[in-house]
């Protein structure tokens, strides 16, 4: 069916830029996934090649069972959304719908058949005559929609399709996109930076950082469980914390800035002496101080965002930033101390030097 | 800017109507001029206001020519006029889009030089490259012909620099969501480039058909076959008709009638043009 497959993708500019290197993934039929990263990683890249936009230099993408690397973008079975719509500005909403169609010498009825089953599904029956200029910008993204879904491909390509809009109206078609998904069963590939979109859309998350693949995994997974230091920073809101030092002979104990160490109640799973990154997201801190660890934050400010509290600080005695999130409206002065735990299990891990996680 | 002071608005209105009435009165002086008959505008003061031969000149204009002039009639110089006008503007507009969307689309061997070459042209008007044209084109044995009148001034680089400017506009997204959507290059340039580019077209139509219609050095260099005669030069022609005394009153006429063309082409045009102007379709 339309099981897409890539195999050592890698993307090498004229200048002798490596946008993307040796991307390696396997996406089943009707999955939706998201490759997500920082500005600049090469997620673009990657779907603009999947799309045939761009020249592939190493490396086999699969559609189905058909190699595909040299085909033009009009022959892969594909359809793209892009950020900016890219509606023809001077077609109405349904001679931009049946453009492709008529490319492609679909019969009339055909081409009917679908742009009535396509805007009953996106509500645009009433906008069917207008120009996009005419249009909202959530109404012209469904349009854009639209127009991909008529052409009953094999495989979405959806480029930052919701950075455009604003907040709640970006939350509003997040969820119609994940209903769209259900309903039509195909294979999704969506690129985005926000990690929000990327968690609540995925079936699986391709997190990219520099060309390269941190980690494929599902949201929980990728929450969990962050194979590297970049996802676990990248993946979470607020971003994780993290406290670097030395792992102590006893490994109980972690020493960070050499004057100030923490102590844990059972052993760490790192090798004494080695230079760790200690992980902890804002949530799993909890102003009880029990369980594994026990660490004093001295505040700096505090955000009330209604449903929770996040005090900003930094770890007492060190210099490392801290966040928190404590659960319902708090008080708190800066320059307070807070005491705050951990469970053993909440703990992350990484190599200091390569980001590797280590337990 | 909404500012509301009685003595500016009145201001810039007088050097409004001021600048619309120096930039009128020669046209008026040429229309009162061209309803007089010979001697009225011999005869000091000049008359501001029409006179009774109007119907008489104009007729004698469009049917039998000046005697004076090689006797070519206007209608004939008018129809010249006409055709040298409209095939350098639609010559112009076909080669430069078609140059502007091979350069901007499409990634050939030498791409950047061959816009360089184009850009360099403007620096050579026709007036400039005269004496190698007109060697070129007595050499392919054109001269007398319509082609002459036309071919010549159909290569500048004015128009394609500006549709190249305009498609450098048109986003890179748009050229992507037509190679998705299964268009190869001819069909994105009827579809969509074209469409977008009318109010470019429509602008430019105006300008390239006063340039053509208003040409003078060229068509006078290369005609002398009285039958490929254009307006502009009949004018020349009546005004320096040799011994005798220049017939002011049908030369008034003809200016009048040489101007009523690119006056239609204006009017019929402007809406498309100040849409351009006002409504931005990207």
């Amino acid at each position: 069916m339309a099981e897409l497959s890539i195999t050592g993708l890698g993307k090498t500019y004229p200048g002798g830029v490596q946008a993307v290197e040796g991307v390696t993934a396997e996406i089943a039929d009707g999955e939706f996934i998201v490759l997500v990263g920082p500005s600049g990683c090469g997620k673009s890249t990657i779907l603009r090649m999947i799309a045939g936009l761009e020249t592939i230099t190493t490396g086999d993408l699969l559609i189905g069972d058909r190699r595909v690397n040299n085909l033009e973008p009009g022959d892969r079975d594909i359809a793209m959304v892009f950020q900016n719509y890219a509606l023809y500005p001077h077609m109405t909403v349904r001679k931009n719908m049946e453009y492709g169609l008529k490319n492609e010498g679909l019969p009339r009825s055909e081409i009917d058949a679908r742009i009535a089953e396509a805007t009953r599904t996106l509500r645009l029956e009433d906008y069917l005559d207008r120009k996009p200029r005419q249009l909202s910008g959530g109404q012209r993204q469904r349009v854009a929609m639209g127009r991909a879904i008529v052409r009953d491909p094999k495989v979405f390509l959806f480029d930052e399709p919701l950075s455009n809009l604003d907040a709640k109206l970006r939350t509003q078609l997040r969820a119609e996109l994940k209903a769209l998904h259900k309903r039509l069963g195909a294979t999704f590939v969506y690129v985005t930076h926000d990690q929000v979109e990327a968690m609540s859309l995925a079936d699986r998350i391709i997190i990219m950082n520099a060309g390269r693949v941190e980690q494929i995994g599902l949201p929980m997974d990728l929450y969990l469980r962050p194979a590297t230091r970049f996802v676990a920073e990248f993946i979470g809101s607020p971003a994780m914390n993290f406290v670097e030092g030395t792992v102590d002979p006893d490994r109980r104990s972690l020493a960070v800035n050499g004057s100030h160490s923490l102590r844990f109640a059972e052993p760490l799973p790192a090798e004494p002496g080695h230079k760790i990154a200690l992980g902890i997201r804002p949530e799993h801190l909890t102003e009880v101080p029990a369980g594994a660890l026990s660490m004093e934050l001295e505040v700096d400010f505090i955000e009330q965002l209604g449903a929770d509290t996040v005090v900003h600080g930094k770890l007492a005695g060190a210099n490392s930033p801290l966040a928190v999130r404590l659960h319902g409206v708090q008080a708190g002065a800066a320059g307070s101390v807070v005491t705050l735990g951990c469970e053993m299990d909440n703990l992350h891990l990484f190599d200091l030097g390569t980001g590797q996680r280590l337990n | 800017m909404v500012e509301n002071r009685p003595l500016l608005t009145f201001l810039t209105h007088f050097a409004l109507i001021m600048g619309v009435v120096f930039l009128c009165f020669p046209v008026w002086m040429a229309l009162v001029a061209s309803t007089h008959g010979p001697d009225a505008l011999a005869r000091s003061p000049i008359p501001m206001w029409f006179g009774d031969q109007g119907w008489q000149n104009y007729s004698q204009l469009l049917a039998a020519g000046l005697p004076e002039a090689g006797g070519v009639p206007l209608g004939r110089m008018m129809w010249n006029s006409l055709i040298m006008a409209l095939g350098i503007t639609f010559g112009k507009i076909a080669v430069s889009i078609l140059a502007a969307y091979a350069v901007v689309y499409f990634r050939f061997p030498f791409r950047m030089g061959f816009f360089w070459m184009i850009f360099i042209t403007l620096m050579l008007p026709v007036e400039v490259r005269i004496l190698p044209t007109f060697d070129v084109v007595t050499k392919l044995g054109l001269l007398n012909t319509y082609t002459v009148l036309i071919i010549p001034l159909i290569a500048s680089a004015t128009a394609t620099l500006l549709f190249r400017q305009f498609f450098l506009t048109i986003p890179d997204e748009l050229v992507e969501a037509a190679r998705i959507d299964r268009a190869g290059p001819m069909r994105f340039f009827w579809d969509i480039l074209m469409p977008l580019s009318r109010t470019n077209i429509a602008a430019l139509f105006i300008i390239l058909f006063i340039y053509g219609w208003n040409q003078y050095l060229w068509p006078f260099l290369v005609t002398s076959d009285e039958s490929l005669y254009t307006v502009v030069m009949g004018i020349q022609r009546m005004v320096n008709s040799g011994e005798a005394l220049p017939v002011w009153h049908l030369i008034m006429g003809t200016a009048i009638l040489a101007m009523v063309p690119p006056v239609l082409v204006v009017i019929a045009m402007q809406k498309l043009f100040v849409k351009g102007l006002v409504e931005s379709e990207k």
